[in-house]
């Protein structure tokens, strides 16, 4: 489909954030990589009069350490993600992840902020990030707040950004040297494809306990979410091949799939079920407390 | 068999001519035309599923500045849009545009406009009021008694016909007696068997231009396997003599069967482009094309009688086919299946009855193999399980029954019918076997890991074109015409309206030509050619290009050879009988010569010259020719799998795959033609499947790729892993002993992988695609029910 549209390209993130304000009820949208939002307009999904492109804000685009916290600017792309070893050390799942997203051309654009906001249940990047217990920054003319990514969705396609905030960062701990971190895509194939289930999971453990568990469930639900009850039931225990399994099912129990094209809601279920079961029993290998579990 | 004379350019890899066009972006496809003043056009297509047209307003999108078109402004011509079938065997029931709309994404109306966005904003300013009818979205819906029609009458024969029950068409062809062979039978096994519908998933979707010219003539750019039927049927509706009708062959982004007929938006875009007197361009989105056409569904029941020896001694097949809105080629792909497999094997006694179905659907075509992979999945897979329940290794088994060297063959169907002079069969399968480790392959059913692999085996083959020996009373017409002319410098124009998909089919007939006439593969070029300048091809479709085509471009050569041979003869004062032709990489040139006298020699640039200078003429021929036999270029496949039982996910651990394409041509297009064949075959066995809503009668995939997934490069084994063979035989019917190959690379693919799967897991899988869902039901229920012994399910005689 053919689209008009103004497009504004400011310098700056300050810029940026005043365009935004300056939308005088003008359908205005923020543009990055373009991959979400430029095939949403394609499929007259939304019509904006007005796009404001992040292209030209290079101080989006990093991926820093200060202190104990790894920060990622918001127009980072996956590209980047899976160039970065800052990453690949600590943020084992997120760089899992940037492997198997879309292809080559697509990673290139695609961007960090994009895939949180474009608010897809399947957004590859967002698992891994809430495993990490990830915080998002939020920006307008007026100043920033952070919110924890865990609060940042309310419901499929809703967030609680405001129309004159742009994400301009993700940030969260490094993790300690006892901690673990896994991700996993399940697709019908193995490129550019929507995935069926995505399961996050990051452990921590001290004198052979668990201490910390996080599960993100990807395309199970309306959200990106968290097997809350799965978590629960790990943290403080030593992890048996037998608790992994309960914990599992208990995870393909909490999620809410639903039927669709690519796969059925009981597939799903059983993914999650045999997803998490692999990855934390994986994790918990590398941890070296406990031989794999097959 | 017939020992090959030295070959100077066949059997080589060579650069292709239209390579580094096709690298560098510069190739034109028929989207890239642009011609001054065009207009854009679009297409309105219906919401519904089965509607009626109560009234369209075109009035707001013309105030826009649109020219619009509707079924009020095209000829009330009623059409088919593939003319490949000879005119007793044509069902017509499409117009250009119709009143009523009979699947969701039909056409209903069109807009040109002097902007791609005026264009869309035109077609999206058009009112129309449907009247939603009751919609069939597949076969029992549209069966039932008392079922709403969804085409009261077609024309057949000159005559408009009543549909009943919305069967388009029957087929029953029965050989021998099948009372008296399964009386004969030891052992009879029966199954059932079902191939969802698929999309062609080629590169390039339709497009076309049309410039009109004052004097009513008109030049048509399109996507099409076939400038002359294109050019013929424009005729048909809009009632022009054909050399006002210019059709340009124009290089085309693959089609895999999608472009065998005239494409829908071809004549919508004649009639933009003549209602408004401007050249009118369509390209048409990939939602468009999605709608636009698929896979044929089909379900088969097949038994089969045999000895405990076994040999077949009958067999009874009965397929229906979802062919969607419109009858293409039902006639004729109900045939095919049914010669399909009957070529397969050994079957003195054999009753097929067919029957093809119309439904609210996207309309079926053609595609790659076009009802063999169908044919294959169901003969192949059975004979597997016959193999096993004599506890006979399959690859033997099938050697023992298989067509082959002496028996008579009709792929495509009763009336084609012809001898075999050439198998690699026995080579093939013997090579395959060894490179995949078939002797080591597990005894299905005893894995139990997480991972199981297994190995599975199917042989096919697809017919080298439609050619038959009978003079009349042919299905199908086939043949192809070529120029070849020498130009004044000794190089060679080959001339042909044949089209090629993308895979080589004009370079390798570029290269019989170069071999016939003696010269180097440079000093031969593929002429852009149009309808008004080259002579009738049917269309590049059934395996038949290079086979079929290239026969007819050889032919040409050979006339222009001897005429060569006959000039230098009197220049050089030889018998012309003594004169040979050579290409000489040192001259680039073709050199003729006597070999008992070297100083007896001239290049063919000197002859040519000669003639040029003293006005004796240009040496060319034009040829037409119909193939009389249409042999199987047979395939074999070995493919070894991994399944993970925890998620239902199938890898692709190895494949061997063999081809028997007679003399191979281009080696390595012919490889690419196997992977491909692999790539997509295993596509069509694992993941691909078309769903439409039930409600809605919309792709469940909505038309984008989101959801209508192929198989990528990434799921193909990796190279060491991927075994390809060609046999060496020599088809004493084909150009320099060469056959077809395109289609029969797919073919066996769905029969392999489920006989693969069947090994890793010990459960037959008899219904495509065999998605991982598929796999892990069918695991859990084995659990709680073990299965039978599969003796039991056999109905003793
Ligand atoms: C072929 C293909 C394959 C794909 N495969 C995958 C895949 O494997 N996994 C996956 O998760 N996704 C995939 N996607 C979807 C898409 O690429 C990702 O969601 C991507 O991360 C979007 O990022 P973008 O920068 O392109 O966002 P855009 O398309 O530019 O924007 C997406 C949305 O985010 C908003 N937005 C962007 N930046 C900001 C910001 N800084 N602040 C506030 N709002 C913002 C936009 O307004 C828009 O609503 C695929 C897409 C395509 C076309």
């Amino acid at each position: 489909m053919f689209a008009e549209f103004d497009l504004e390209m400011p310098n700056s993130l300050d810029e940026a954030v005043l365009a935004l304000a300056r939308s005088d009820g003008i359908e205005t949208l923020t543009l990055a990589g373009g991959s979400s939002l430029m095939v949403d307009i394609r499929a007259r999904r939304v019509v904006p009069e007005r796009l404001i492109s992040l292209a030209r804000i290079n101080e989006l685009r990093r991926i820093e350490i200060l202190g104990p916290r790894i920060t990622i600017g918001s127009r980072t792309t996956v590209s980047d993600i899976l160039r970065s070893n800052q990453v690949a050390e600590h943020g084992a799942a997120l760089a899992a992840s940037a492997e198997v997203f879309a292809g080559q051309m697509v990673r290139n654009v695609a961007t960090v902020a994009g895939n949180i906001a474009c608010g897809s249940p399947a957004a590859d990047l967002v698992p891994p990030l809430l495993s990490l217990d990830a915080d998002v920054v939020l920006t307008n003319a007026s100043g920033f707040r952070t919110v924890p990514l865990a609060d940042y969705f309310t419901g499929f396609k809703q967030d609680v950004r405001r129309p004159d905030e742009l994400i301009t960062a993700i940030s969260w701990d490094v993790p300690g040297a006892k901690c673990a971190n896994r991700f996993y895509k399940l697709a019908r194939r193995k490129g550019d494809a929507i995935t069926v289930t995505g399961v996050a999971v990051t452990l921590g453990a001290a004198n052979g306990v668990c201490t910390k568990a996080r599960v993100a469930l990807g395309a199970v639900a309306p959200i990106v979410m968290r097997a809350r009850a799965a978590e629960a039931m790990l943290e403080g225990s030593t992890l048996t091949v037998e608790l992994i399994e309960e914990a599992s099912l208990k995870a393909a129990e909490e999620c809410q799939p639903i039927d669709d094209i690519r796969a059925s809601a009981d597939y799903r279920r059983h993914a999650v079920h045999m997803l998490t079961r692999r990855l934390v029993a994986g994790a918990w290998a590398d941890l070296h407390l406990a031989t794999e579990v097959s | 068999m017939q020992t090959r004379t030295k070959l100077n350019t066949i059997g080589r890899n060579t650069h292709r001519k239209d390579g580094i066009g096709k690298v560098t972006g510069t190739e034109q496809y028929a989207s890239d035309v642009s011609v001054p003043r065009a207009w854009y056009g679009g297409v309105l297509r219906s919401p519904h599923a089965h509607a009626r047209i109560a009234s369209i307003d075109t009035s707001a999108a013309e105030a826009l500045g649109a020219v619009c078109l509707t079924f009020a402004d095209v000829p009330r011509v009623k059409y088919n849009e593939r003319t490949n079938c000879a005119p007793p065997h044509l069902y017509r029931d499409r117009y250009v545009l119709d009143d009523t709309a009979r699947h969701v994404g039909e056409a209903v109306a069109a807009v040109a406009a002097p902007t791609r966005a005026l264009a869309e904003k035109a077609l999206r300013a058009i009112k129309v009021e449907y009247e939603v009818l009751p919609a069939m979205l597949c076969a029992a819906d549209a069966l039932k008694d008392g079922a709403p029609k969804i085409h009261e009458t077609i024309l057949y024969r000159g005559k408009e016909t009543p549909i009943e029950h919305n069967v388009a068409v029957t087929r029953l062809i029965e050989v021998g007696d099948i009372e008296k062979g399964f009386a004969e039978a030891d052992s009879i096994i029966e199954r059932e068997f079902e191939a969802a519908p698929v999309y062609h998933a080629q590169m390039e979707t339709k497009s076309v231009v049309c410039k009109p010219a004052v004097d009513g003539s008109i030049t048509v750019w399109a996507t099409t396997q076939s400038i002359h039927n294109t050019r013929q049927l424009l005729a048909e509706i809009y009632g022009l003599p054909l050399h006002k009708i210019n059709v340009k062959k124009i290089a085309i982004g693959g089609t895999f069967g999608s472009s065998i007929q005239m494409n829908s938006v071809v004549p919508i875009c004649v009639g933009l482009a003549i209602k408004s007197g401007r050249p009118v361009k369509i390209a048409t989105t990939r939602e468009e094309d999605m709608y636009d056409h698929c896979r044929y569904q089909v379900r088969i029941t097949l038994k089969l009688g045999f000895k405990a020896d076994g040999t077949l001694v009958a067999g009874h097949m009965k397929t229906t086919v979802e062919l969607g809105a419109h009858n293409t080629q039902g006639y004729h792909f109900l045939g095919v299946i049914a010669g399909f497999w009957v070529s397969l094997y050994k079957l003195p006694n054999m009753k097929y009855e067919g029957t093809a179905v119309y439904t609210n659907r996207t309309p079926s075509c053609a595609m790659q193999g076009f009802g063999a992979p169908q044919a294959t999945f169901v003969t192949e897979v059975i004979m597997d399980e016959i193999a096993e329940l004599l506890g006979r290794d399959p690859v033997e088994y099938k050697l023992t029954q298989y067509r082959g060297l002496g028996d008579t063959f009709w792929g495509q169907g009763p009336t084609v019918k012809s001898i075999i002079l050439s198998d690699g069969v026995p080579e093939l399968l013997e090579v395959g076997a060894k490179k995949i480790g078939w002797d080591g392959r597990p005894v299905p059913g005893t894995q139990t890991g997480r991972f199981r692999r297994g190995i599975g085996m199917a042989r096919s083959f697809h017919c080298s074109g439609v050619g038959q020996p009978r003079k009349t009373g042919a299905e199908m017409i086939d043949y192809s015409g070529a120029i070849v002319k020498l130009n004044e410098d000794g190089s060679i124009d080959y001339i042909q309206s044949l089209m090629d998909h993308g895979g080589g089919t004009c370079e390798a007939i570029a290269k019989l030509v170069a071999e016939e006439i003696g010269v180097p593969l440079s000093m031969v070029g593929i002429s852009d050619v149009d309808t008004n300048t080259t002579v009738y091809d049917i269309t590049t479709h059934a395996t038949r290009g290079v086979f079929a085509g290239g026969a007819a471009a050889l032919k040409a050569a050979k006339s222009v050879k001897a005429k060569i041979l006959d000039y230098a003869s009197q220049l050089l004062d030889i018998m012309s009988e003594s004169l040979v032709i050579e290409p000489s990489e040192e001259l680039g040139q073709g050199v003729i010569y006597c070999p008992g006298y070297p100083e007896k020699r001239m290049t063919l640039g000197e002859l040519a010259k000669y003639l040029h200078v003293n006005s004796w003429g240009t040496i060319a021929a034009v040829e037409s020719l119909h193939p009389v036999t249409a042999p199987p270029a047979y395939v074999t496949y070995f493919v070894e799998v991994e399944v993970d039982t925890e998620t239902g996910v199938v890898k692709t651990l190895a494949a061997a795959l063999g081809s028997d394409c007679g003399t191979v041509v281009n080696p390595g297009l012919a490889a690419g033609q196997l992977t491909g064949g692999l790539s997509k075959g295993a596509g069509c066995a694992l993941i691909e499947a078309h769903q439409w809503d039930r409600q809605t009668g919309e792709l469940a995939s909505k038309g984008f790729w989101v959801d209508g997934k192929t198989l990528s490069i990434l799921e193909t084994p990796l190279l060491e892993n991927l075994h390809i063979d060609f046999a060496h035989t020599y088809e004493p019917t084909g150009p320099f002993g060469a056959k077809g190959i395109g289609e029969a690379s797919i073919n066996p693919a769905l029969a392999a992988y489920s006989n693969a799967i069947y090994n890793a897991l010990g459960i037959r899988f008899r219904e495509v695609p065999i998605t991982a869902e598929k796999i892990l039901a069918a695991l859990s229920t084995k659990k709680v029910r073990r299965t039978q012994p599969a003796q039991r399910e056999l109905v003793n005689s």
